[in-house]
């Protein structure tokens, strides 16, 4: 165990930490995909720093590509159902997402 | 260097999070990808670097323009102003967290027996076949997924009847 191996982890979990705020308080949902992106991020930089102190680099980054990949079809398919809702509700809110409450 | 890299990764994923103008957060969140991908590049992860430029930093921010260009001039989202003070607090909760459970933490794991041998082509294709399969039907599901969400022309106009015959 590495010192900077624990410093890639700290950051990779503040990372993580400001993904989830975002989740948790924003209420544009083109926000809530930036916080979506950001704890991507966060275990992608886990993910490559692990493989880096534990000489597993390439494992770990064919890992982190895969992750890439996913995130990017999430993201394309998300902000597609933005649209679709922006020109239902005309808005970006949240809050305002209340057709199907029961 | 290396610490320069993560305090401006980190700063500019606060700054995405915190802008209020939507296309200024998608260009921080660009900035930042960028910074992650030095980072890998630093580490000599070539791969995962390019990947995150070319495919983070230009694609995605290229879809976050488009999406937020295409839902621009309707009514304005108003963030609340609570978040410049709660999020600083939270943010320093999260570094002493960070502190204090995080040595601790990674000690506990068991150190796994490296040094790969061969390419990073052989252990893409060879170790992570599977992998590759998923990832081929994953874009090919988020492509499915957009154009069905963007299909056109089989709405149901307003006022017309339903087909004679189908209610006997």
């Amino acid at each position: 165990m590495n010192n900077l191996w624990i410093l890639n982890m700290g950051f990779a979990a503040l990372l993580i930490g400001t993904g989830i705020y975002c989740l948790l308080t924003m209420k544009n949902v083109v926000k809530l995909l930036i916080g979506l992106e950001i704890i991507a991020k966060g275990v992608t930089l886990a993910l490559v720093a692990s493989g880096y102190a534990r000489n597993n680099l390439l494992l770990a980054q064919s890992l982190a590509i895969t992750v890439i990949v996913v995130d990017v079809a999430v993201i394309a398919t998300a902000l597609a159902i933005i649209i679709n809702i922006n020109r239902h509700t005309k808005s970006l809110d949240v809050g305002k997402l209340t057709r199907l409450k029961g | 260097m290396h610490l320069f890299l993560m305090i401006g990764l980190v700063a500019f994923s606060i700054l995405a999070v915190l802008n209020r103008d939507l296309l200024k957060s998608a260009i921080c969140l660009a900035v930042a990808s960028v910074f992650l991908a030095l980072i890998f590049f630093q580490m000599n992860a070539v791969y995962a670097g390019v990947f995150e430029v070319s495919v983070v930093a230009g694609l995605i921010t290229v879809l976050f323009i488009t999406a937020i260009a295409l839902t621009r001039g309707d009514q304005p989202v108003v963030e609340s102003k609570r978040h410049l003070f709660i999020f600083p607090l939270f943010f320093l909760i999260l570094i002493v967290l960070d502190i204090l459970v995080m040595k601790k933490l990674l000690g506990r794991i068991p150190a796994i027996a490296g040094s790969e041998t061969g390419t990073f082509g052989e252990v893409l294709w060879n170790q992570r076949t599977f992998d590759l399969v998923g990832q081929i039907g994953v874009i090919f599901a988020g492509v499915l997924g957009v154009l069905a969400l963007f299909r056109q022309g089989d709405t149901p106009h307003k006022g017309s009847t339903p087909q004679e015959g189908t209610h006997e």
